[in-house]
């Protein structure tokens, strides 16, 4: 198990690498670079001195060298932390990304979570009741959930939650607490703001998750045993927890790997739409303007996330089940 | 104007300890203002402003400024933005006999006080303040407390905070009246003769004192520093190329003087990104090689990542994009908080700010403004729910609805004022687009008048601007005093009849030499080129706005008519104007002149191909700016063009002011009869969301980057918040 772990681990390094390097390259494919988008500023606000600072800048940003040249810059001193200058705002990345990454950790970790919840009891309820008016209204519910674009959602939730609840529309907590000491009341605020954007980012993925969990235990519900213990007399719920639930499981947790960067690529436009202090707007932002540093370093951050989420998923199947883990033992 | 005098800004002296204003100034009060004297101003202003000096002297005897206040206020006319004579006086200053006002402590900073932090109020103002008597809004003076909120989009937009605060050496006030701010005085000689007077006592936001040094500094140690400006001093500070020679009579007198007159100069500082001819020396010199500890300064340089001491010193000066929280600083509200900025930038009262109000209580009235950062579609969902208790940015009419809905709700008003543009939205042919054949059609003026003539205006107006904007030219705008009907309407009336018939006679010399026609149609109705290819206008735009594509789309549908089919294709912005710079678009759609309310003393730049980013003749703007390093010379066959630019350029030779006003009239009468861009509406009114609680925010005005610097000319320091949140 340790060798299996410690592999994939090993493995990670070079699809990071693979990844970062990817991501430079395509960010510099179109033309211009990130100086470009302020260039027309400065011309329009600094004389004739205009042209020498546009050339500052770019020394600045080491726009002079070549792509693979500024990637070794950039993979060097991600090494030590140091990830180089944010174009945009002329400040150390590695300051920018800090309390962004933070918050889109805590909003996608919450929805995976919501998407677990509701998926799960929702997903047993229909299947258990198949045909009957509670399975329809919680299909009903994830298709729209699956079929309504996320931005749209956010927009609804967000004048419903202002108009009705006095929710302040959009961010991650109330505007006084902004740059405010942590305090109960920050995190509250936090906590509340929060359930907007979970629920608009996690119904999507909710919504497949039934399906797919429903499906399963359908599956299972008529197998042979379930009959044979039902026989026997086995309370339902017991039977129901025991054997078929286990089974469906299975393709539960191994989902996880997909919905990693579903969660994460969904999130971009609805933190853009809500305005979340999240890596999604900077991300965003980052790639139009050609950002490389910046945009680089967050992808590698997502990238990075994703891989040890497909790893922590792959470890939890092989907690759950017991054929994967006893094969794997086979192999050795 | 009569009573100009009284509705001056009156500079009182405060402190017993300060002598009266000096005879110097005093015999300079018998004069009517130089600057009015450059302009050619009638003689009977000295008679005038005497007088007004006269009463206004005795009733200040008897005291009370409220009464006096009253008084000037009662004696105003009614405040006209409309037009005027396009060449105002330049406001006259009346100086204070003496009298004493006594500043009172702002409560915001009165415990840093009694600790002895910050100094009182009688020492950290100048010696004499800017006393404000006449408010932009209606709500006159107000209590000092209170926060703000704005919102704002990116983080790179705290330099807002510089054109909102607007502190400049002279800045135009909501009447579009050029005064003194920062400067106490301004005397202007011949047009080329410009001796600035400071405000004694006057300091930084950092307590350092504010003196000739700081210019001194700029213009030596900045401006003609071939490191830190290797093409050497702005632009403005040129005339015929040679730079003005600059006197410094002592701390607070300075004079700039050159051969010929220079009007670039006044304007360049009302700017709402001004050219800045001063810097903080005491804080700069760190940075700078001629004074700084070179291995201090290599450290620093190393700190902040740079690579050479100009480049960090450029970083650290920067004041208009206030980047900087070191960086001292004389607006109203100074930057709090420090880069990177995730979620609000802070601003906080600056101490030092020189500006009082006739009740003796130091602006700005408000303590802190806060921008806080949302992406710009939720702006106007966030104004509308009442976050914000001052916003227009990323506002947009067909917002307003919207806005309105809210408005009782949440508690604010939503007002309408008029946007200062030459007009909303224009299409600019591109006079230099690099396809031979095209660029012979764009260039022949019928073909642009038959495309003016063939665009339903009016509809355009009633379908998306229900009918609140007006069809208009790319030209200026009724309130200013150099509008005349004939700008806004030559060619824009809707006759396809009257286009089709001029486009069938167009003549068009080819490249080759041949002359063609553009008469012939394919079966589809359109018009072909004399090289047989159908005439389709590929028109870019910068893709952000749907408003845009709906303008164009009916663009397209009237055009269809003359048989010109127009197709559009969005670009990103920076790609956009690459794309124009170089020539490779052929048309675009942008918004029109950025001051539409211009008197005869406004530049006229954007009028003739200056500079590149003249958006129907950027190469040959480019030519002029690089001079003839790049970009092309303007051909003989385009004489009218060259002649917009020697017009501009005459216009800069000239103190005459009024021979500055013939010279606005011919550029504007050549823009309306050659159609170099073609205006489609103008008047699009700009929706202003206030905080019930906020006082002083005009209910009309005109909210352009040029001259009002949005809020700026209306002195968003003068706002002041009713009671609690």
């Amino acid at each position: 198990m340790l060798r299996y772990v410690a592999k994939r681990l090993l493995i990670m390094v070079p699809t990071l690498v693979i990844i970062s390097l990817l991501v430079f390259f395509i960010i510099t494919l179109p033309p211009g670079n990130c100086v470009t988008a302020q260039i027309d500023e400065i011309l329009s606000s600094g004389g004739p001195n205009a042209i020498e600072k546009v050339r500052q800048l770019e020394q600045l940003y080491d726009l002079d060298k070549s792509w693979w040249e500024r990637y070794a810059i950039w993979a060097s001193g991600a090494l030590t932390w140091d990830f180089g200058l944010s174009c945009q705002d002329n400040q150390p990345v590695s300051q920018l990304i800090g309390e962004r990454i933070a918050l889109t950790m805590v909003m996608e970790i919450s929805t995976i979570i919501f998407i677990w919840v509701v998926s799960f009891i929702i997903g047993v309820y229909a299947a258990t009741h198949q045909y009957r008016p509670g399975d329809y209204i919680a299909s009903f519910i994830g298709f729209v959930g699956l079929a309504t674009p996320n931005f749209l959602l956010a927009l609804v939730l967000l004048y419903v939650g202002k108009r009705y609840f006095g929710v302040s529309v959009g961010g991650l907590m109330d505007p006084q607490y902004i740059d405010q000491p942590w305090s109960w009341e920050k995190i509250h605020s936090i906590l509340q703001h929060l359930i907007i954007p979970v629920v608009v980012i996690g119904t999507a993925g909710t919504a497949g998750m039934i399906r797919r969990l429903r499906a399963n235990l359908l599956d299972e519900l008529q197998k042979q045993y379930v009959t044979t213990g039902r026989a026997k007399g086995l309370p339902p719920l017991k039977l129901l927890v025991k054997y078929p639930l286990r089974h469906a499981l299975n393709p539960f947790v191994a989902d996880i790997g997909h919905i990693l960067p579903e969660v994460i690529s969904g999130s971009v436009i609805v933190s853009v739409v809500l305005s979340l202090p999240t890596t999604g707007p900077m991300l965003l932002s980052a790639l139009k303007t050609q950002d490389t540093n910046l945009a680089a370093t967050f992808l590698l951050f997502v990238a990075v996330l994703t891989v040890i989420g497909t790893l922590i998923s792959d470890l939890l199947l092989a907690a759950l089940d017991p054929r994967i883990r006893l094969q794997g033992g086979t192999e050795k | 104007m009569t009573g100009g005098g009284m509705q001056g800004i009156h500079v009182f002296t405060w402190s017993a300890g300060v002598p009266p204003a000096s005879p110097a100034a005093q015999a300079k009060g018998e004069n009517p203002s130089a600057l009015a004297r450059r302009c050619g101003r009638d003689a009977r202003a000295p008679s005038e402003s005497s007088t007004n000096r006269g009463t206004l002297s005795h009733i200040r005897r008897w005291g009370a400024a409220l009464a006096s206040l009253a008084v000037c206020l009662a004696m105003l006319p009614p405040v006209a933005v409309g037009a005027g004579d396009a060449c105002p006086p330049v406001r006259e200053m009346t100086h204070g006999n003496g009298r004493t006002l006594t500043l009172k402590e702002v409560p915001f900073l009165a415990e840093q006080v009694k600790t002895g932090r910050l100094p009182p109020v009688a020492e950290r103002a100048p010696r004499e303040p800017l006393v404000i008597e006449r408010f932009a809004g209606q709500d006159g003076p107000g209590r000092s407390g209170g926060e703000m909120i704005m919102l704002m989009a990116i983080p790179r937009e705290v330099r807002m905070m510089v054109v909102y605060g607007y502190a400049r050496l002279v800045g135009f006030d909501d009447r579009r009246q050029l005064v003194p701010d920062l400067l106490q005085d301004i005397e202007v000689e011949e047009g080329r003769i410009f001796t600035l007077k400071l405000r004694a006592g006057h300091k930084w936001s950092d307590g350092k004192p504010f003196t000739t040094e700081d210019f001194r500094y700029f213009w030596e140690d900045v401006a003609n520093n071939p490191e830190l400006s290797p093409s050497g001093p702005p632009l403005e500070m040129l005339v015929d190329g040679k730079p003005p020679k600059v006197e410094i009579i002592d701390e607070t007198t300075i004079r700039y003087s050159w051969d010929l007159p220079n009007p670039y100069f006044l304007p360049a500082q009302a700017r709402p990104s001004p050219l800045f001819i001063y810097r903080p020396a005491h804080y700069l010199k760190q940075f700078h090689k001629k004074y700084a500890d070179p291995a201090a300064l290599a450290k620093l340089v190393d700190r902040y990542r740079q690579r050479t001491w100009a480049s960090l010193h450029n970083r650290m000066d920067d004041m208009y994009r206030n980047e900087n929280p070191d960086l001292p600083s004389l607006h109203p509200w100074i930057l709090e908080s420090r880069p990177p900025y995730q979620q609000r930038i802070a601003f906080v009262r600056n101490p030092y700010f020189h500006r009082v109000d006739a009740n003796g209580v130091q602006l700005p009235y408000i303590d802190r403004v806060y921008m806080n950062l949302v992406s710009p579609s939720l702006i106007p969902l966030k104004a509308g729910s009442g976050e914000s208790d001052l916003q227009a940015r990323y506002l947009r009419f067909d917002n307003y609805t919207f806005l309105r809905q809210g408005a009782k709700q949440f508690g604010f008003d939503v007002r309408l004022w008029e946007t200062g543009l030459g007009a909303h939205l224009a299409l600019y042919p591109n006079l230099n687009y690099e396809e031979p054949v095209w660029q012979a059609v764009l260039r022949e003026p019928n073909v642009r008048r038959a495309l003016s003539m063939a665009i339903d205006r009016d509809e355009i107006n009633e379908i998306l601007y229900i009918g609140l904007a007006s069809p208009s030219n790319n030209t200026v705008r009724p309130a200013s005093p150099l509008f005349r009907e004939e700008y806004r309407h030559k060619y824009a009336t809707f006759n396809p009849k009257e286009a089709n018939r001029v486009l069938d006679k167009v003549q068009i010399t080819m490249p080759d030499g041949t002359q063609g026609n553009l008469r012939k149609r394919n079966s589809r109705g359109v018009r072909l080129l004399p090289d047989g290819r159908p005439m389709v206008i590929v028109l870019e735009t910068a893709g952000e706005s749907t408003e845009e594509t709906d303008v164009l789309r009916l663009v397209s549908d009237s055009w269809k008519r003359i048989g010109v089919e127009l197709v559009t294709r969005p670009q990103t912005r920076e790609i956009l104007r690459g794309r124009i710079y170089s020539g490779e678009a052929m048309m675009t759609i942008w918004g029109g002149l950025e001051n539409g309310v211009p008197d005869a003393r406004s530049n006229p730049a954007e009028l003739a191909c200056l500079s590149q980013s003249v958006l129907w003749c950027p190469k040959f703007g480019q030519y002029r700016e690089t001079g003839g390093k790049s970009g092309e010379p303007i051909p003989e066959s385009l004489a009218v063009v060259r002649e917009l630019s020697e017009l501009a350029k005459r216009w800069g030779r000239t103190a005459d002011c009024r021979e500055q006003e013939r010279i606005w009239h011919r550029m504007l009468q050549i823009h309306a009869d050659f159609q170099y861009t073609i205006g489609l509406v103008a008047g699009v009114k700009q929706p202003v969301v206030v905080s019930a609680r906020l006082k002083n925010v005009p209910e009309k005005g005109v909210y352009s980057w040029e001259p009002y610097a949005f809020f700026g000319a209306y002195r968003p320091d003068t706002f002041w918040m009713e009671g609690k949140r």
